[in-house]
C-alpha cells in the first residue's frame, strides 16, 4: 500500500466571480521510505499541493488517501488529529512558538495527544538528541541560530514518529553553509527510514531527492527517478 | 490528560504578557470592587437593621395609628383620617387579649435637657410605662427603670441612655440627679446599656419616663403612640394579633365591613416593608455598579481580541502540529478566566474593605458575607465566559494556513 495516493486532485479558488485552479487533476502515488521533491515556480501551485498533501486543506475535487486513509473528506478536527500523528511539518520560517524553549517547542505535538509527561520528556530529548541540540535544550528560539532553529523544527517534525516528513523551502532562510547541514541532515533521516517530501524551488536542493515532481500550472509536468549514481555524484 | 498542558499554557502566555494581563486583570476589578462595595455595603445595613428589629423580640408586635406599606396616595391620605390611639386602649387590649402578656403604651418627643450648666437640645423623650423593660431590650446598666409606683404617682423619674449620660454626668454618678427636661426637674434613677449606634444615630441618647408623668408635663398623646404588646409565646402571636384587631375594631366602632383604621406591626413586616420600600434603591445601586462590570468584560473582550490577533501565528503553528478547535479553544478561555477570577478574587476582597470603611461612617459593622463572596465569584468567571468565549471561538476557527501565513 502506497503511503500517498492521490486521485485526481483539484484545488479551486473563488476570487470574486473568477475561479482559479491552482491544481488540476493532481495524482500522485509516493511509497513508504522514498525521499521526494516538489520543484516549480511560484505560483505553480507547488504550495496549494504541500498544504493538501500536509492535511492543513481539503481538495475542492477528488480523492486523498495517506496511509490507507481517506483523508480529503475529512473534518478540521479530524485533519489535527491525522497532522499530529502523520505529518511531521518543516516550514522556511521555522514556525517555532517565539516565547517557549526548545524542549517546549518539541514537545508540543505530544501534548495535543495527550501523551503523559514522562513519555513527553523521553520523546522530546531523544529528538532533540537526533538533530543533536541536547545542549541547548532550554535556549528559546531567540537566542539559536537559523541552522540551529531549523533542527528544533525538525525535532518536533520527527517526534511523534509520523509517517510523513514533509518541508517546506526548509533552506529557505538559511546560508549555504546551514543549507547543507539541514540537508545532510534530511538525507540522514530518509537513511534511517523516513518518508521525506521536500518542497523547494531550487534545483540543487531538489536533486538530491531520489525523485522529482515538477509542477506547472497547477498540473504534474514532470516525474523524474534520480539514480543513485547521480545522487552520490552530486 | 491535555487539560492541565492548556492550563499551563494559557498561564505562561499570561506570565509573558504581564502588563496586558495586568489591565485585563484591573478592568475586572475594578467592576467586581465597585458590584462587591454596593452588595456588601447593603447586606451590612440590611443586617443592622433586622439586628436593631430583633431588639423587638419574636413575640412581640404593635399597634399603632399610622404605619404598614403605603402603596398609593388614596391609602396615606386614609391613614392621615384615622382617629389617634388613646391611652384607654392599653386597657381595652389588657381586658381583651388573654393570649397578651404585656401591654405597654409608647410615646416620643423631643425637646431639650439640661444638668448644671449643661444642655442638649432635641433629646428624645420616651413616655412609657414601667413594663416596657420586659418587652423591648432594653438592658439596665445602674439604677434602675422606673417601676409601677412611679407610674401611679407620676414620679417624676427619668431612665437615660449612656450618651446622656456620658454627656452629662462625665466621671460623676448620675444616680439621684436632678436633671431637667423641658423645663421640668426629673431625677436619675437608672442608665441604659449601651447599644451603639445605626446610620449615624446614636442609639443612646433617649431618656425614658413614667407615661403618667408624660402626660402631666406634655399633654395626651396623639398620633405619636403606639401600643407595643408582647403575646404569650411566638405561637400564640398571630391569634393574639387577632384578638387585639377586634378589641380595636369594636372600640372604634369600625363597621364590618371597613378595613381596620389602625396599623399592626411585628418585626417580620417592619423588615418587610422596610425591604419593599427599599428594594427599587438597592436594584438601582446595583444596576449602576454592574455597568463598570461591563466595562470590565469590555476591557476583556477588547484585550482578548488584541491577543488573538497578535497571536495568529502561533495559533497557525499549535494547529499545523495538530492543535484540535477545541484545544485552542480552552487555551484562550482559560487565559479569559484566569485573568477575570483572579480580578475578581482581589475585587471581592477590595469591595468589602471599601464598604466595610464605607459603612464605618455611619457608625456600622459588617462582617464578610457568603453571598457576597458567591456573587463575586460568579460575576468574575461569568464576565470571563461570556466576554472571553468569542475571541477563543475565532482564534479556535482560524484556518491554520492563513494564520501559519499571517506577518
Amino acid at each position: 500500500m502506497a503511503l500517498i495516493e492521490t486521485h485526481n486532485l483539484w484545488k479551486t479558488y473563488e476570487m470574486g466571480a473568477e475561479k482559479v485552479h491552482a491544481l488540476r487533476e493532481v495524482s500522485i502515488t509516493i511509497e513508504k521510505g522514498e525521499y521526494v521533491a516538489i520543484i516549480g515556480p511560484s505560483g505553480s501551485g507547488k504550495s496549494t499541493l504541500m498544504n493538501l498533501i500536509g492535511c492543513l486543506d481539503t481538495p475542492t475535487q477528488g480523492e486523498y488517501l495517506l496511509n490507507g486513509k481517506k483523508v480529503s473528506q475529512m473534518n478540521d478536527d479530524e485533519l489535527a488529529n491525522i497532522r499530529n500523528r502523520e505529518i511531521g511539518f518543516v516550514f522556511q520560517t521555522f514556525n517555532l512558538l517565539a516565547r517557549a524553549t526548545a524542549f517546549h517547542n518539541v514537545e508540543l505535538p505530544l501534548i495535543y495527544n495527550g501523551s503523559p509527561a514522562i513519555e513527553r520528556r523521553e520523546k522530546a530529548e531523544l529528538a532533540l538528541r537526533k538533530v543533536e541540540l541536547s545542549d541547548r535544550m532550554y535556549h528559546k528560539p531567540t537566542e539559536l541560530s537559523g541552522g540551529q532553529r531549523q533542527r528544533v523544527a525538525l525535532a518536533r517534525a520527527l517526534v511523534n514518529d509520523p509517517a510523513l516528513l514533509l518541508a517546506d523551502e526548509p533552506t529557505g532562510n538559511l546560508d549555504s553553509k546551514t543549507s547543507l547541514e539541514i540537508i545532510d541532515l534530511f538525507e540522514e533521516l530518509h537513511r534511517q527510514g523516513n518518508t521525506i517530501i521536500i518542497v523547494t524551488h531550487e534545483r540543487d536542493i531538489a536533486t538530491r531527492a531520489h525523485r522529482v515532481l515538477s509542477i506547472l500550472d497547477g498540473r504534474i509536468a514532470t516525474d523524474e527517478r534520480m539514480s543513485k549514481d547521480s545522487v552520490r555524484a552530486y | 490528560m491535555i487539560a492541565p498542558s492548556l492550563v499551563k499554557i494559557a498561564f505562561s502566555a499570561l506570565l509573558a504578557n504581564k502588563l496586558r494581563s495586568g489591565l485585563t486583570l484591573l478592568g475586572v476589578m475594578i467592576g467586581v470592587t465597585s458590584v462587591m462595595t454596593i452588595i456588601s455595603a447593603l447586606e451590612g445595613m440590611m443586617g443592622g437593621i433586622e439586628a436593631q428589629l430583633a431588639r423587638l423580640g419574636p413575640a412581640t408586635f404593635v399597634a399603632t395609628t399610622i404605619g404598614g406599606v403605603v402603596t398609593s396616595e388614596e391609602q396615606w391620605f386614609e391613614m392621615l383620617k384615622r382617629k389617634p390611639l388613646k391611652l384607654k386602649a392599653v386597657k381595652y387590649i389588657e381586658e381583651g387579649c388573654d393570649l397578651c402578656e404585656k401591654v405597654c403604651p409608647r410615646v416620643y418627643t423631643r425637646t431639650l435637657m439640661k444638668y448644671g450648666n449643661k444642655s442638649l437640645r432635641r433629646v428624645m423623650v420616651g413616655g412609657s410605662t414601667f413594663n416596657l423593660i420586659d418587652i423591648v431590650d432594653i438592658e439596665v446598666a445602674q439604677g434602675r427603670f422606673h417601676s409601677r409606683e412611679d407610674d401611679l404617682h407620676r414620679r417624676q423619674v427619668a431612665f437615660i441612655g449612656e450618651q446622656l449620660r456620658e454627656t452629662f454626668f462625665e466621671g460623676v454618678d448620675p444616680l439621684n440627679k436632678v436633671i431637667r427636661i423641658g423645663g421640668k426637674r426629673y431625677t436619675v434613677i437608672g442608665v441604659a446599656k449601651k447599644q451603639g449606634s445605626m446610620f449615624g444615630q446614636n442609639q443612646d441618647n433617649f431618656v425614658l419616663i413614667p407615661i403618667s408623668a408624660y402626660v402631666k408635663q406634655f399633654g395626651q398623646p396623639k398620633r405619636n403612640m403606639n401600643v407595643t404588646i408582647k403575646a404569650r409565646s411566638v405561637k400564640e402571636l398571630d391569634e393574639a394579633m387577632d384578638q387585639v384587631r377586634m378589641v380595636l375594631r369594636s372600640k372604634r366602632h369600625v363597621p364590618y365591613d371597613k378595613p381596620d383604621d389602625f396599623s399592626m406591626l411585628t418585626a417580620d413586616n417592619i423588615l418587610e416593608t422596610f425591604n419593599a420600600i427599599t428594594r427599587m434603591f438597592r436594584l438601582t445601586l446595583i444596576g449602576i455598579s454592574s455597568i463598570s462590570l461591563v466595562v470590565g468584560g469590555i476591557v476583556v473582550m477588547n484585550i482578548m481580541m488584541v491577543s488573538v490577533t497578535e497571536r495568529t501565528r502561533e495559533i497557525g503553528i499549535r494547529k499545523s502540529v495538530g492543535a484540535k478547535q477545541k484545544h485552542i479553544l480552552i487555551q484562550f478561555l482559560f487565559e479569559a478566566l484566569m485573568t477575570t477570577t483572579s480580578g475578581g478574587i482581589v475585587g471581592i476582597v477590595l469591595g468589602f474593605l471599601i464598604a466595610k470603611s464605607l459603612v464605618g461612617l455611619i457608625d456600622m459593622e459588617i462582617s464578610p458575607s457568603t453571598f457576597a463572596i458567591v456573587a463575586g465569584l460568579f460575576i468574575s468567571t461569568g464576565t470571563g465566559i461570556i466576554f472571553g468565549i468569542y475571541p477563543a471561538m475565532k482564534a479556535a476557527r482560524l484556518d491554520p494556513i492563513k494564520a501559519l501565513s499571517y506577518e
